[in-house]
């Protein structure tokens, strides 16, 4: 009963953020929108409950079995872009690494000294 | 082969309702994490990677078919929407952290999350890619139900989009654990936002993983790139190529 009360918090909201993104026409998920409204909330109520703490961690500890059924679909379409497997490669290689050193210095830089405080909190 | 048709029989009772994909991707998963665990946690082959290759195998070879696993498979799928919620929760808890790095945050987001479009979308122009491939490749560092959005509105393809996610998010996850090493940084909160930010949900999962600190600052990485992605990446891709 406990889970499930958290996970009816979590729907609800999930359904706020679809009814967000649709009459304000965000081209937003509605789960992320969702998300945004659940930290809002949060932080307006100043505690969170333990059922909704619980069932949070509970589907957050599962968020690779839901990813991976989309990512399946990936092996049944590789034959569709066979030309343009080679160009998709090296841009995403390059690209990737690229972005993740210009993001990390970034924050290195910018953080600046107040960054060296909490280690693997 | 007269058990041939009895066989068939039971997999057309099995694959009318979705237990047969649940119990497949249940299994996968488990088996996923088991071998995960087994070979030394390696970076380079994430959990999701491993059981989404023992899935599609298994698919493929029973005969089932892909539109009929993932017709059965939507209904964990459905699940992904109150899982973006419950990322909040961590958001929350994590708080006091990301009030002490707001500034940084808020100064690198628009240039780190436009710079890990626009790196690979030059590269890929560079190399002559069509504009379905430009388009399709364009949010490939935000989060599925977010990216698949924009790819349509682009007019690119959803599958080649997924595909790319897929390899950016192991790629930010590998990248990322050797960039920080070499960059000198441990900084959990620092390390955690680059996975989300760069890797979407995948670099999320991993940065769960490392601490929860880390998964928090990956949730806010990911969710404030889908947002900022989600707004502007159609109005400058409209100004960038004016006929896609």
């Amino acid at each position: 009963m406990v889970m499930l009360r958290g996970f009816l918090v979590l729907v609800v909201f999930f359904l706020l953020g679809e009814a967000l993104r649709l009459f304000a026409g965000l081209p937003v998920s509605g789960g992320v929108l969702g998300m945004v409204m659940v930290t809002f909330t949060l932080i307006m109520r100043g505690r969170v409950s333990d059922e909704l703490a619980e069932a949070s961690r509970g589907l957050i500890s599962v968020l690779v079995l839901l990813i991976a059924p989309g990512v399946v679909g990936v092996f049944f379409v590789f034959d569709q872009f066979a030309g343009h497997w080679g160009t998709v490669a090296v841009a995403l290689v390059a690209g990737t690494l690229l972005s993740v050193f210009t993001t990390l210095l970034l924050m290195k830089k910018v953080a600046g000294s107040t960054a060296k405080g909490v280690d693997h909190g | 082969m007269a058990d041939a048709p009895v066989f068939e029989d039971l997999m057309s009772t099995w694959a009318s309702g979705p237990m047969l994909s649940i119990a497949l991707t249940l299994g996968a998963f488990m088996v996923a994490q088991w071998l995960f665990a087994r070979f030394g946690r390696p970076l380079w082959m994430p959990p999701v990677l491993i059981a989404a290759l023992l899935l599609a195998a298994v698919v493929a070879a029973s005969g089932l078919g892909f539109e009929k696993y993932s017709q059965g498979a939507a209904w964990l799928t459905a699940l992904l929407g109150p899982t973006t919620v419950a990322l909040g929760v961590p958001l929350y808890q994590q708080m006091h952290h990301i009030r002490a790095l707001w500034k940084p945050i808020l100064a690198t987001l628009p240039v780190a999350a436009s710079l890990a479009a626009v790196y690979a979308l030059g590269i890929a122009w560079m190399m002559g890619a069509s504009p379905l491939v430009l388009a399709s490749l364009a949010p490939k560092s935000v989060t599925a139900p977010i990216a698949m959005g924009i790819a349509e509105q682009l007019g690119g393809s959803v599958s080649l989009t997924l595909g790319g996610l897929l390899i950016t998010g192991v790629l930010a996850s590998l990248f990322v654990d050797w960039a920080a090493r070499w960059l000198n940084i441990q900084d959990d909160r620092i390390i955690g936002f680059a996975l989300g930010l760069n890797g979407h949900a995948i670099g999320t999962a991993r940065a769960f993983e490392i601490s929860p600190t880390a998964g928090a600052f990956a949730s806010l990485g990911m969710g404030l790139t889908g947002v900022f992605t989600a707004l502007l990446l159609p109005f400058a891709f409209q100004l960038w190529l004016p006929a896609p």
